[in-house]
């Protein structure tokens, strides 16, 4: 079972980005929460690359148990994207703080009835 | 209404830890030394985002710009350019940007040329010369770095250079793959692009805020 | 292969140098060209096969389901193109390039391909359903963000989950494989990528983002969106199907998806969200088909294109009687209406609630021929409940004063009705007196739901930011308990 860890740490960290999704009514802490959970599916995979005494997936090291580098790589693709999408959820926020003078869902909501 | 919520976060973790408890004991890592030799790299990983699945990356790459500029499209049209106040010359900022730029510039470029011999590759490269470009920002102020950049131009060749990498990418997936000069000039490209996008997004991000 | 790959590089590419040169109409029609190119080269179609190495790559396939959405992105892409000719700006380009991701969407057979291209096409939604930087629709894409958000991380949790246990990604290696869902692992992750592509196709409880977004977003991305886009979702799970046993979930998703979305259809007063809760309630045809699978995905295939066709026709038609009544409500509307996008409604209407011989009914009674006899009463019951929603239409198909703009709607006029007039001639089965008339009446008597029950307003409740990430969170959660203890 050696390698549990990350994934515990993983899982904790998706439920504490999630649970920030729903208690929160401020969009910027909406925002934080996703990212922490976001940040956590992505040690999620990094913790499936991971073998016991394993090295990194680097030709010259000789032999010995290594990690996997696929999920290595898919970690990479993942990163950017989520990184891509924060930044613009940002600017939709700072966009709708300029012409609503608010960042809480209830109250952008309401005006919008 | 909350409590449905909490109480599904929590089942749905702990139903994903009862998966994750059965993935043990982990197998073997699949051979991967002799497609990685293929590709001409050492670094398994680059040989993956580069070689196997370059055409996720493509795709990601994509993702990546047009991120930017839908950050460009939403801020942009906020309406009040008002005018940056001055940033004030800080020697101490002045002095750590003029000294530590030439080593950011040098590691960046070392990291993304040799990222397919070692840990690296083109997307950290970007994110260290996008900071030191922030590093340069802090010192002089976004706006005068903006023009000293000429950031138009170099906007508009982060377009040219998706539109070359998707190319050289495409032409590769169909024809077959050249080896490792194509991995340096990938990763070069790509630290090019995710540079420019960094800084776009800082310089619209200040703007709207007023100040760095 | 090739041909197909080139397609879709070229298509990207030339999206992206839009951005660059002028004028802009002439990259979209390059990559127009392009794509029609690739499509007539490879449509015989191609096996299943890697890119790259077995154990990394990316598998891709070309079959029947990849050519009908290629030909349905590509005629969307002219009809939508031509339609908003007068857009400057990002526009063109941005089109270009969603239409570029959705060819390359439903080639792949890879999970974590799949993943990327839902990303892809996603962010392109956001750009453009804020295009036109109105608060109502950037709020709208903000919620959409969230959303999709949520049902990526459970996404890329299940590929976690699935790739360690199974060591693959590629899905035709998994259906090698056949693993079963007996493993609770794979069970579980299996479920969390079916959660996560139904928050991304915004099926009823899982993507309450959708009629928002789809209901503020400007005219022409509309119809892209509800045309093309959210069926991404669908085509994944339909991959999905292929590798795993999920002929009963998708089967009960799409009955699901299919009332939730007609019974707040029946309801709703603002012309373009009511077309959008319309679409969630057909995605449950076309899943219902997948879900069943043989013939009726066939079927599904056809009605997901034809679904394609009309509800752009729908949402083109509407956008514009939006705009030349500046009205969004449908009773207000009654006479505002110019004759063309009188007209389009019409067709549309006549379309969707599968009077012959239109897209529609070609699709849902080629459907309905392949499903056992009880999913076909429920087939018939949410035709029913199609023609009672759409029966408050009727008082806007007579046109008022004006000339109108014609654009694109034409075009997919003559798409809808050619589309409907080839499939009843070369199915079999079409054309019978017992299928025409049982359209027929089911429009009837929807019609007449309608007008019986018309002053009956029940208060739904509305769809909130907080209560969409609930209901996606719990519906997801039944899911994977449901995958967990029914193996």
């Amino acid at each position: 079972m050696e390698g549990l860890s990350a994934f515990v740490l993983a899982i904790i960290l998706v439920g504490l980005g999630l649970w920030t999704l729903i208690e929160r009514r401020n969009v910027i802490w909406k925002l934080l929460g996703l990212n922490v959970a976001s940040g956590g599916a992505i040690l999620f995979l990094v913790a499936v690359a991971y073998r016991p005494q394993a090295r990194p997936a680097l030709l010259g090291l000789g032999p010995g148990p290594t990690a996997d580098p696929l999920p290595q790589a898919l970690v990479l693709t993942a990163i950017v994207i989520h990184f891509a999408t924060l930044a613009l959820a940002l600017a939709y926020v700072i966009f709708l703080t300029e012409h609503r003078h608010t960042q809480d869902i209830h109250k952008l909501e309401r005006e919008e009835e | 209404m909350k409590w449905v919520a909490r109480t599904a976060i929590l089942a749905l973790l702990s139903l994903v830890a009862v998966g994750t408890r059965h993935l043990f004991p982990r197998p073997d890592v699949a051979p991967w030394q002799e497609p990685t030799a293929q590709y001409g790299a050492e670094n398994a990983v680059a040989a993956i985002v580069l070689g196997a699945r370059l055409w996720d990356t493509l795709l990601e790459v994509l993702v990546y710009a047009l991120a930017i500029a839908g950050v460009k499209m939403a801020l942009g049209g906020l309406g009040r350019a008002r005018p940056l106040p001055p940033v004030p010359e800080t020697p101490l900022l002045r002095r750590s940007a003029d000294i530590l730029l030439g080593p950011i510039v040098i590691l960046s470029l070392y990291i993304a040329a040799s990222g397919h011999l070692g840990p690296g590759g083109g997307f950290p490269a970007g994110a260290i010369l996008g900071s030191g470009l922030l590093l340069l920002a802090l010192a002089k102020g976004v706006e005068r770095l903006s023009q000293e950049l000429h950031e138009a131009t170099w906007e508009r060749s982060e377009y040219g250079a998706i539109a070359a990498l998707l190319a050289l990418g495409g032409a590769f997936l169909c024809l077959g793959f050249p080896g490792s000069s194509f991995l340096v000039s990938a990763n070069l490209l790509i630290t090019m692009e995710v540079a420019i996008g960094a800084w776009v997004v800082l310089h619209y991000f200040a703007r709207a805020r007023g100040e760095v | 292969m090739n041909t197909a790959l080139a397609g879709v590089v070229a298509y990207l590419a030339l999206g992206v140098l839009g951005f660059l040169f002028r004028p802009r109409w002439l990259s979209s029609a390059l990559a127009i060209l392009a794509g029609a190119v690739s499509l007539a080269l490879w449509a015989p179609g191609f096996s299943e096969m890697t890119l790259g190495p077995s154990s990394w790559g990316i598998a891709v396939v070309g079959d029947e389901l990849a050519r009908g959405f290629w030909a349905l992105a590509l005629f969307l892409h002219v009809a939508v193109a031509w339609h908003e000719r007068a857009r400057l700006g990002a526009f063109q380009p941005l089109l270009t390039l969603l239409t570029g991701t959705a060819l390359a969407a439903v080639i792949s057979i890879d999970l974590f391909n799949l993943y990327v291209a839902m990303e892809l096409a996603a962010l392109l939604s956001f750009l453009l359903i804020s295009y036109e930087a109105k608060t109502k629709a950037v709020w709208a894409t903000l919620q959409y963000l969230l959303l999709a958000a949520v049902g990526m991380i459970l996404y890329l949790l299940g590929v976690g989950l699935v790739y360690g246990k199974l060591g693959t990604l590629s899905l035709s290696q998994i259906r090698a494989l056949a693993p079963g869902l007996s493993d609770p692992t794979v069970a579980i992750g299996v479920g969390l990528l079916v959660a996560g592509a139904s928050v991304k196709s915004g099926l009823f409880l899982f993507g309450l983002w959708l009629p928002p977004a789809h209901g503020y977003a400007p005219t022409g991305v509309s119809a892209v969106l509800s045309g093309l886009v959210v069926k991404l979702g669908v085509v994944a799970l339909a991959r999905l199907a292929v590798a795993f046993p999920l002929g009963d979930v998708l089967l009960a998703l799409g009955v699901v998806t299919g009332f939730g979305g007609i019974i707040y259809a029946l309801w709703e007063r603002d012309l373009k969200v009511f077309l959008a809760f319309s679409t969630v309630s057909q995605l449950g045809y076309i899943l219902i088909g997948f879900g069943i699978g043989g013939g009726a995905a066939q079927g599904a295939i056809l009605y997901a294109v034809a679904h394609g066709l009309f509800k752009a026709l729908l949402f083109l038609a509407a956008g514009q009687a939006i705009e030349e009544a500046s009205e969004r409500h449908i009773a207000k509307l009654k006479g505002k209406l110019a004759w063309p996008s009188a007209l389009g409604l019409a067709v549309g209407t006549w379309a969707i609630v599968g009077l012959p011989p239109l897209a529609g009914f070609a699709g849902k009674e080629t459907l309905s021929l392949a499903v056992p006899a009880p999913v076909g009463w429920i087939l018939t019951a949410l035709s029913f409940g199609t023609a009672a929603a759409f029966a408050k239409l009727l008082p806007l198909f007579w046109p008022g004063q004006g000339r109108g703009k014609i654009g694109g709607l034409a075009l997919l006029a003559c798409g809808v009705i050619g589309l409907g007039l080839l499939g009843v001639v070369s199915l079999p089965g079409l054309v019978s007196l017992t299928a025409w008339g049982k359209a027929l009446l089911v429009a009837a008597m929807g019609y007449l739901f309608y007008f019986v029950f018309r002053r009956f307003q029940p208060a739904l409740p509305r769809p909130s930011l907080d209560r969409a990430i609930t209901t996606a969170l719990v519906s997801s959660l039944g899911l994977i308990a449901g995958f967990l203890f029914t193996r």
